[in-house]
């Protein structure tokens, strides 16, 4: 780590927060531990195991924010720095999409659109090539899957598929 | 004698047709995801797990095990012409492989890497079929002590080989141990961490798991950036390596499939760590190491067949201990699993036909790859144009079919996005995901070991001491856990440290 481009008691760092959440999750997971029940040493129960997990959790977490608090870290914003981190959250926008759309749609009519966005939103492919990789993959694929394999996939309320 | 009756019968079930074309089309994809990058083993496993389902067990285990080596000697392609590796255990090839094909000396690359391969995956699988039985039957000894401290060991191991801050790597285990236990308890069938949904009922998957952490977050971390590629676009000529190349190149195959095998069986270890391993063996003989990283032979024969070796032996935990040495082999538990089968002491003995057929099949899948990454290199080059804007939605695609078609449910595809946003922030953090998905797959057993050890034991916490292997392995895991505290071994992690992420 070098001194001169970190400040060392650095509190807004990503590290700190990482380790902050570790250590919430630690603590629901011996709190989810001791609901369940523990049991003993001889008889362990459901708890038991989920418990000393959650305590070696929280250790862990606590280690992480000790290093973030006296060593530093880099910023939420500088791991994206220099990225184009507007193209991860339409790749998450368009799969959420897709997977709201998935029962009501059925597969055919919820994967085409989703290809066919991705397609054309990241790094834009020429509508020729885009329309027919859309169109032809989720049909090969349903074909594939529902004639040779026998395998069901969604059909929606349109009955499609 | 034993033996070569028991590779007799298990050749008799390799050449059965439906065997052949299950371990071709396992070596035909593993070459592809190895190639293609993006897309690596650990991903294909998990989209094909449900696939296997469709046939025998021998079919399905004999193609997922083709798609594991098979992605090892693809993978050597990508990192040689394009300078990225197919997948994690071809890093080490990029970097004196794709300097080697700027000399135009990339045909010598490509054939010393497949054909330092094959030898690598042949002595790994004599070795296996001579050392599997043996070591199996010392293992129906074990019990539940001796269990849980191999997978307490198993988890150390890879913690300690992965990349950065070790307390993360271990956080990402603990948090993995929890996502195992959701469901219903084995021992009480009381609903762990459900939060009343019966989809969880039975507990996560472990391919939604995989393909959110592996997949959609590889996807989105290269959607981050505008991916180059400097392609090798010179026509690929002279593959075999000549009598100079053979003579440099000899010593490190040899040590490379040695030292690669026994990485291989190590918990914890694997291809990865094999590979890093040889080239710092390669480097540190070489009487001219400033050769390595412009082009030396020894750099490219060396690491290729120690991650092949690795393959191979890393079978060896998972077919004698049921315990998967890393997160492929752990896919491959699945694959057991689905098809009700459990890899252990008494596979061999109980079901010799399907261990042995595996094994065969593997020599076979051997002779494929050979003859799929020689004459056919030019088609794979081919398909190393095509773009990345392309691939990724398709990926995706493949990705959600997979996830469906595991269990048929919607809820599956959701947990699967979650994962892959939770991948996402993982990697951008600095946190590791082959521990937590390690520790996923080994929480119930971890657990079941535990639980059961204590019971036996009347809560005698000295049994795990008392019995030496338990002792012997609880005491490598604190020397790893404690080792990164003193500066010596610090360092000599920072080296061996790997990226388990393709």
């Amino acid at each position: 780590m070098n001194g001169q481009t970190k400040a060392p008691s650095r509190l807004n760092n990503s590290e700190l927060w990482g380790g902050l959440i570790g250590f919430g999750l630690g603590v629901f997971v011996i709190w989810s531990g001791l609901k369940l029940k523990l049991g003993s040493i001889n008889d362990p129960g459901s708890g038991y195991v989920l418990f000393y997990t959650g305590v070696l959790m929280c250790v862990f977490a606590v280690t992480i924010i000790v290093a973030a608090i006296t060593e530093g870290g880099p910023t939420f914003g500088s791991r994206w720095e220099g990225t184009r981190w507007t193209k991860p959250l339409l790749v998450i926008g368009c799969l959420t999409a897709f997977a709201v759309a998935l029962d009501p749609l059925g597969f055919l009519l919820s994967s085409i659109p989703l290809l066919l966005l991705l397609l054309r939103v990241i790094d834009p492919v020429r509508w020729t090539l885009a329309i027919p990789i859309a169109v032809f993959a989720p049909l090969g694929v349903w074909w594939v899957l529902k004639r040779m394999l026998l395998i069901q996939l969604p059909s929606g309320i349109f009955e499609i598929g | 004698m034993d033996v070569l009756l028991n590779v007799a019968q298990g050749f008799g079930v390799a050449l059965q047709p439906v065997n052949l074309l299950y371990c071709f089309i396992g070596v035909f994809i593993g070459t592809l995801v190895g190639v293609l990058p993006g897309i690596g083993p650990i991903s294909a496993m998990s989209l094909l797990l449900p696939i296997t389902l469709s046939g025998t067990p021998e079919s399905g285990i004999i193609m997922m095990a083709g798609i594991y080596y098979g992605s090892m000697y693809g993978g050597s392609t990508t990192s040689i012409l394009v300078n990225i590796p197919g997948e994690a255990a071809s890093v080490v090839t990029c970097i004196d492989g794709h300097q080697m094909a700027k000399q135009g000396r990339a045909g010598p690359a490509l054939g010393i890497s497949a054909l330092g391969s094959f030898i690598a995956g042949t002595f790994s699988l004599v070795a296996l079929m001579l050392i599997a039985p043996s070591l199996a039957s010392v293992a129906i000894a074990f019990g539940p002590a001796e269990y849980f401290s191999l997978m307490v060991l198993g988890l150390v191991v890879l913690t300690f080989l992965t990349q950065g801050s070790m307390a993360k790597a271990l956080l990402m285990a603990c948090i993995g141990i929890v996502l195992g236990l959701i469901g219903l308890d084995s021992i009480t069938a009381q609903p762990r961490l459900t939060f009343g949904r019966l989809e969880l009922i039975d507990g996560i998957g472990l391919v939604p798991v995989v393909m959110g952490l592996f997949g959609i977050a590889e996807v989105l971390i290269n959607t981050e950036q505008v991916i180059k590629r400097d392609i090798i676009n010179a026509r690929i000529t002279q593959l075999l390596p000549n009598k100079t190349d053979w003579k440099a190149s000899a010593g490190p195959v040899a040590r490379g499939t040695i030292l690669g095998f026994f990485l291989g069986i190590l918990p914890g270890g694997g291809a990865v760590v094999a590979s890093f391993a040889s080239y710092a063996l390669e480097k540190r003989l070489s009487r001219t190491p400033e050769r390595f990283g412009n082009g030396a032979i020894e750099g490219v024969a060396g690491p290729e067949s120690a991650n092949n070796a690795a393959a191979g032996g890393a079978f060896i935990p998972l077919m004698t201990l049921g315990i998967p040495p890393n997160v492929v082999m752990a896919l491959l538990l699945g694959a057991f699993v689905i098809h009700g089968l459990q890899p252990g002491p008494l596979l061999i003995t109980q079901n010799p036909g399907l261990f042995w057929g595996i094994v065969a099949s593997m020599y076979i899948g051997n002779v494929m790859l050979l003859v799929l990454n020689l004459p056919l290199i030019g088609m794979w080059v081919q398909l190393l144009k095509l773009p990345y804007n392309i691939l990724f939605p398709l990926i995706i695609l493949f990705t959600i079919i997979g996830v469906y078609c595991s269990s048929n449910n919607v809820f599956d595809v959701y947990i699967m996005i979650a994962f892959g946003v939770i991948g996402y922030f993982m990697r951008k953090l600095g946190y590791e995901p082959a521990p937590l998905v390690l520790a996923f797959v080994l929480g119930p057993m971890l657990e079941n070991n535990l639980r059961k050890s204590l019971i036996l034991s009347q809560g005698d916490l000295l049994t795990f001491v008392q019995r030496p292997i338990s002792a012997a392995c609880l005491a490598l895991a604190v020397v790893l856990l404690v080792g990164p505290l003193l500066p010596s071994l610090r360092r000599k992690r920072e080296l061996v440290a790997l990226d388990e992420g393709a």
